[in-house]
């Protein structure tokens, strides 16, 4: 597991995520009130991106369907989504975003 | 002990089960299915499975074994024959009669039939269930010649599916345009150039009047002349199963009369899904949706009643089509009387349908999903919005909600 680069803590706007190709992992990475979370970019329901989705009080959607995910906890919140997204920890080093994977 | 008994075991079907013992964790809650398939959700099947996929997770399709762990009795291919109201009990076609407490009916729909001759050729098929998805998949080669009537958003996705696999592929649609009764012109051109791009020939007025089957072809004869086929897909529409109810008394009109809650005409019976035409009071009348969302979201309604509480469905009626990795969302009644207007950034594109007064009452929008919960929030408000803010993609649309 390393950590990969984001962006620039200051470059982050609120409820829109920056997405980072890790290998076959995608992961959207999103800055909220109370600081950055990084979760897997593909709906669990279908083939969708959650960062085309719509983002708000800590909730993403998927732009597809509108199944519902936590982004702090990756909790799928009601269906069309069943599976959890997968969640991957974050930190700030020297200003710029990381999460590991 | 309490008995629920659900006739149908679709998605909403499913759906009320579920969420009966969600609320309930005592009763018996009892699920029957004519099709030996454990319950799906059907939009997977005009698509992911016409491309040769096994189990697309779409379907939403839990083992048979699952409903066991919730206590919720399954029983596949049980065909319900009639209900007796006064005795409260169905009979089935094994001859079985099952009493209840309450009845749910959630039969859903089925496709509707050319009534033309030459329509019962085994080479004249519908798609509804997972069964007709499955065969119709299995048809679909290269090179086979593929006749659909309707230019609705089954046979579209049929039409994008088959021509992906290799079919040639021809459309006949009697009306003008396509998807006329739910987008607006400028969409309906938009979704016909991908089609006539990916190489599929659409005809438009163009009525479908008789087959003639022949062994090496099935011969169509259309008021535009004559086309051969070697398979015609009939989508042109879905009628509701609503015979059993109506045969049992039950109030039924285009579908099964349900108030906001789902109750039929008669207090121990609801109505769960497609085969309802539900009481709407912004509309003020019922309304029969024929759409995911319908018995998806239903069903809350009608297992809240069923435990006594109201949960009243008012739901800004929303559905979707995927063709050729693009994906539609449509909210609100489509409505050719409002001013449409477009919202445009690069591929992704809004058409917003704006009333007299510059309120949004409908949209449709391409590739931009994320605008739709901003979107249904601005149509539930009612109130006029600023049309230069609301044509400008520079502006987002959650900041005008």
């Amino acid at each position: 597991m390393t950590w990969h680069d984001v962006a620039r803590e200051d470059s982050f706007e609120e409820d829109v995520p920056k997405v980072v190709q890790v290998g076959e992992d995608r992961v959207a990475v999103f800055r909220l009130e109370d600081g950055f979370y990084a979760i897997s970019d593909i709906c669990t329901h279908e083939y969708a991106l959650l960062s085309d989705g719509f983002c708000e009080d800590g909730k993403v959607e998927c732009p597809l369907h509108q199944a519902c995910f936590d982004i702090r906890s990756g909790k799928a919140l009601d269906e069309p989504a069943e599976i959890d997204l997968a969640t991957y920890p974050t930190r700030v080093e020297g200003g710029v975003v990381q999460f590991r994977l | 002990m309490t008995r629920t008994l659900i006739v149908g075991a679709g998605q909403a079907g499913r759906r009320t089960a579920e969420l009966l013992r969600g609320l309930d964790a005592e009763r018996e809650i009892l699920l029957l299915g004519e099709e030996m398939e454990p319950p799906y959700d059907r939009p997977p099947l005009s698509k992911e499975i016409l491309l040769g996929e096994e189990r697309p997770r779409g379907l939403m399709q839990r083992d048979a074994q699952a409903y066991g762990v919730h206590r919720i009795t399954l029983r596949l291919g049980e065909s319900v024959t009639g209900i007796d109201l006064g005795a409260a009990r169905v009979e089935t076609a094994t001859g079985d009669r099952i009493a209840y407490d309450s009845l749910v009916i959630a039969t859903g729909a089925r496709a509707r039939t050319l009534q033309i001759p030459g329509a019962d050729d085994p080479r004249v098929m519908t798609l509804r269930s997972m069964a007709d998805a499955r065969i119709l998949g299995a048809r679909l080669r290269p090179g086979l010649r593929l006749a659909v009537a309707g230019a609705g958003l089954i046979g579209l996705e049929v039409a994008a599916a088959a021509i992906q696999r290799g079919c040639t592929v021809t459309v006949l649609e009697m009306g003008v345009r396509a998807m006329a009764r739910c987008v607006p012109e400028a969409i309906g051109t938009r979704i016909q150039a991908w089609h006539r791009a990916a190489g599929v020939a659409l005809e438009f007025g163009c009525a479908l009047t008789a087959i003639q089957p022949a062994p090496d072809a099935l011969h169509l004869l259309t008021s535009r002349g004559p086309i051969e086929a070697d398979l015609l897909l009939v989508a042109i529409g879905a009628v509701p199963n609503a015979e059993l109810a109506g045969g049992a008394g039950i109030v039924v009109e285009d579908g099964i009369l349900a108030d906001a809650t789902g109750r039929t005409s008669h207090p121990q019976v609801f109505a769960a899904g497609e085969v309802a035409r539900i009481w709407q009071e912004a509309a003020g009348r019922h309304i029969r949706f024929e759409t995911w969302q319908v018995a998806q979201h239903q069903p809350v309604a009608v297992a809240h009643a069923l435990c006594g509480t109201a949960k009243p469905y008012a739901e800004l009626p929303w559905h979707w089509t995927d063709q050729y990795g693009r994906n539609v969302q449509i909210l609100g009644a489509h409505d050719a009387a409002l001013e449409w207007l477009e919202r445009e950034e690069g591929e992704r594109l809004a058409s917003l349908g704006i009333d007299a007064e510059g309120s949004v009452q409908g949209a449709v929008l391409i590739d931009s999903g994320r605008e739709v919960t901003p979107l249904r929030r601005i149509i539930a408000s009612g109130k006029p919005v600023d049309r230069d803010r609301l044509l400008d993609p520079s502006v987002p649309l959650r900041k005008l909600c």
